[in-house]
């Protein structure tokens, strides 16, 4: 397959010898004022978050509302067939609002159902999944975060980035083997 | 983040010791509320206020009873829960419940009045005085009580039941099953708190091994022990009537309760200048998750009792839930279900609102209040139909003794345990997970 030369530099990688080292340079990137950069790690590492001075996640409240529409669709499904459309009497029991016990268990089900899908959906769409390649994996040492690598990554499309400066501020936080890494057009 | 990370080095050797001087007005409330309730509520039992007070106030002793009594046994679980999971977030606060558990010993001194006023026994449990009858009669004529009872049943029909559940339901094996009960928790609650205490002394980790083995023993024990307790005490005032989930509810309850009450422990002592090195906004977060836990199991259990015998519609179930769905009761009912339930879980689903302290001490306080009308709701309804041969509903004024009664027992219980916070180190201050516990995060 012809290559191009058209590249794109996507950032620096920077590869930390320990868990504590990426943590500690993680909160001086993060005081430096970063937006746009990422660890990678091969386990999670405690408290990384508020090193990295991530804010909340915003997926609890799409799976509040997955689980509300959950249980919201449960009940008129159950209600609106069982009392409105073809009222059902089972051992008579009346038909009406009180028997929404009978319904409880499809409502929870469906509640569950609903916020599942929507963790995990929402979760993917937030992480930008699913995506065919990354140009880290272009990068020579990055295996290794699968394995016993740390290593962090500041994008170039972070405003802040410098070509000079930020392999400076890499080298300075003891990150070694500081590769620019291209991605390819 | 902090400069530099927590170190044993940092915290006090000996732990910290609650100075009961600190907090001599609540432990003063406790005694006074509690000394005056014990007067009055003896007045009642003995029935130097008439016999129909009496027996009015049984039924309020056993209310108050089982609301401590559940709490006491959440206490022992969650000691348990943490030695026999080897649980390392929990060191530090589990010296609360270790204290909690204790209470045990004042249960074992609050249950003697069903054990030895008959009257209070006449008035809780139909079937005690049948039995008596029963036994009378086969004095008399020589026969057995069994044989005594069948004849009694022949005539009354509605009596059957109890021969049929005679090999369980007797009085000598009720007595016999009161002292099994409280040997399995006294000495859960007994051993887990001086095994814990000596390490604070002698720093083995012998003790840590010995616990975990020991709760791991006895979890199922403890298990029967609270489900039969509750059977022999509660459901057994209503000898025809049974539920499989009955264990399970009210240890649900029991469980959740007592959390809310650790976590309250937690903030008092904090409140007083306590705890503050090892226990932050993080442990808050870790217990309140385990209150939200129970907050959902304890309506999944109650909501599929509910379920089964609604659904079933069997005449000799349905009765629990028809007294408690008439008149006033429909009422308490769906408390139960809306504020029990639906407001605390809503209310605790929020990470960030289980970290705060102020909000979680509120919470807990609802939990309480909860935790009182559930078993409001459990024993109170059958106290005018039992009484009254199924002619009143209700009987008036007798909320009195049933307020009395919660106070007399809370104030004795609550002042017990801070006396007894006092008594060691709030944390076990030498256990190995120590360190592991203080930098707990989620």
């Amino acid at each position: 397959m012809a290559r191009t030369t058209l590249k794109r530099v996507h950032g620096y990688l920077a590869e930390f010898d320990s868990a504590s080292d990426v943590y500690h340079a993680s909160e001086q990137i993060r005081d430096a004022g970063f937006q746009r950069w990422d660890v990678h790690s091969p386990f999670p590492i405690h408290g990384l978050n508020e090193a990295m001075g991530l804010k909340r996640s915003i997926l609890p409240w799409f799976v509040f509302f997955g689980g509300a529409a959950g249980i919201t669709t449960a009940f008129c499904l159950a209600y609106i067939t069982q009392v409105g459309i073809y009222p059902t009497v089972v051992q008579s029991k009346p038909a009406n609002i009180f028997t929404t016990a009978a319904f409880f268990p499809i409502m929870f089900e469906l509640t569950i159902l609903f916020s599942a899908f929507t963790t995990v959906f929402g979760c993917f769409a937030l992480m930008g999944l699913p995506r065919l390649n990354h140009p880290l994996f272009a990068a020579k040492t990055f295996k290794k975060f699968s394995d016993d690598g740390f290593f962090i990554c500041i994008e170039a499309r972070d405003p802040k980035f410098h070509q000079a400066e930020t392999r400076a501020l890499l080298e300075g936080l003891g990150g070694k083997n500081i590769e620019l890494v291209e991605d390819e057009l | 983040m902090s400069a530099h990370p927590i170190t044993l080095d940092d915290l006090p050797r000996d732990g910290e010791r609650l100075d009961l001087t600190k907090v001599s007005k609540l432990n003063g409330l406790f005694l006074v509320v509690g000394g005056l309730g014990l007067v009055a509520s003896l007045a009642y039992l003995f029935g130097f206020l008439g016999k129909d007070k009496q027996a009015e106030f049984a039924y309020s002793w056993l209310f108050a009873f089982f609301f401590f009594f559940t709490i006491t046994c959440g206490g022992i679980f969650w000691t348990m829960l943490q030695h026999a999971s080897n649980s390392g977030w929990s060191v530090v606060v589990r010296r609360l419940f270790e204290n909690l558990g204790s209470s045990i010993g004042w249960m074992a001194v609050f249950v003697l009045p069903f054990v030895f006023i008959p009257a209070v026994q006449d008035a809780l449990w139909e079937w005690i005085p049948i039995h008596r009858e029963a036994a009378h009669h086969a004095h008399q004529e020589h026969i057995s009580t069994y044989e005594a009872l069948h004849h009694m049943a022949e005539k009354d029909h509605s009596k059957h039941i109890l021969t049929s559940k005679y090999g369980y339901l007797n009085m000598s094996f009720w007595y016999v099953r009161v002292v099994v009960y409280f040997a399995i928790l006294g000495a859960l609650a007994y051993f887990l708190r001086k095994w814990s205490i000596q390490q604070d002394k002698d720093g083995s980790f012998k003790h840590t091994f010995r616990s975990r083995a020991f709760c791991c023993i006895l979890l199922f024990p403890f298990a029967l022990a609270v489900t039969f307790s509750a059977v022999d005490w509660v459901m057994a005032m209503d000898y025809t009537w049974f539920s499989t989930m009955w264990g399970v509810y009210i240890f649900a309850g029991g469980a959740w309760g007592a959390m809310a009450v650790s976590i309250l422990a937690l903030t008092y002592v904090r409140s007083n200048g306590y705890l503050h090195k090892v226990t932050s906004g993080e442990h808050y977060h870790l217990m309140g998750k385990l209150l939200f836990a129970f907050t959902v199991f304890w309506a999944y259990i109650a909501f599929s009792q509910f379920f089964l015998i609604w659904y079933a519609n069997i005449t000799e179930e349905t009765r629990f839930y028809i007294l408690r769905n008439t008149g006033g009761w429909w009422y308490l009912s769906h408390v139960l279900v809306w504020l029990h339930f639906a407001v605390s879980f809503v209310l605790l689903l929020s990470a960030g609102r289980k970290k705060r302290t102020a909000v979680m001490n509120a919470l807990c306080f609802w939990v309480l209040l909860m935790h009182v009308v559930d078993w409001y709701w459990l024993i109170i309804p059958e106290r005018g139909p039992s009484l009254s041969k199924g002619t009143v509903f209700w009987i008036d004024g007798a909320w009195v003794g049933d307020v009395i009664a919660l106070l007399t027992m809370g104030g004795l219980v609550g002042w017990a345990y801070l006396r007894r916070l006092s008594k060691a180190s709030l944390y076990p201050c030498r256990d190995p997970r120590l360190l592991e516990s203080v930098t707990a995060t989620n």
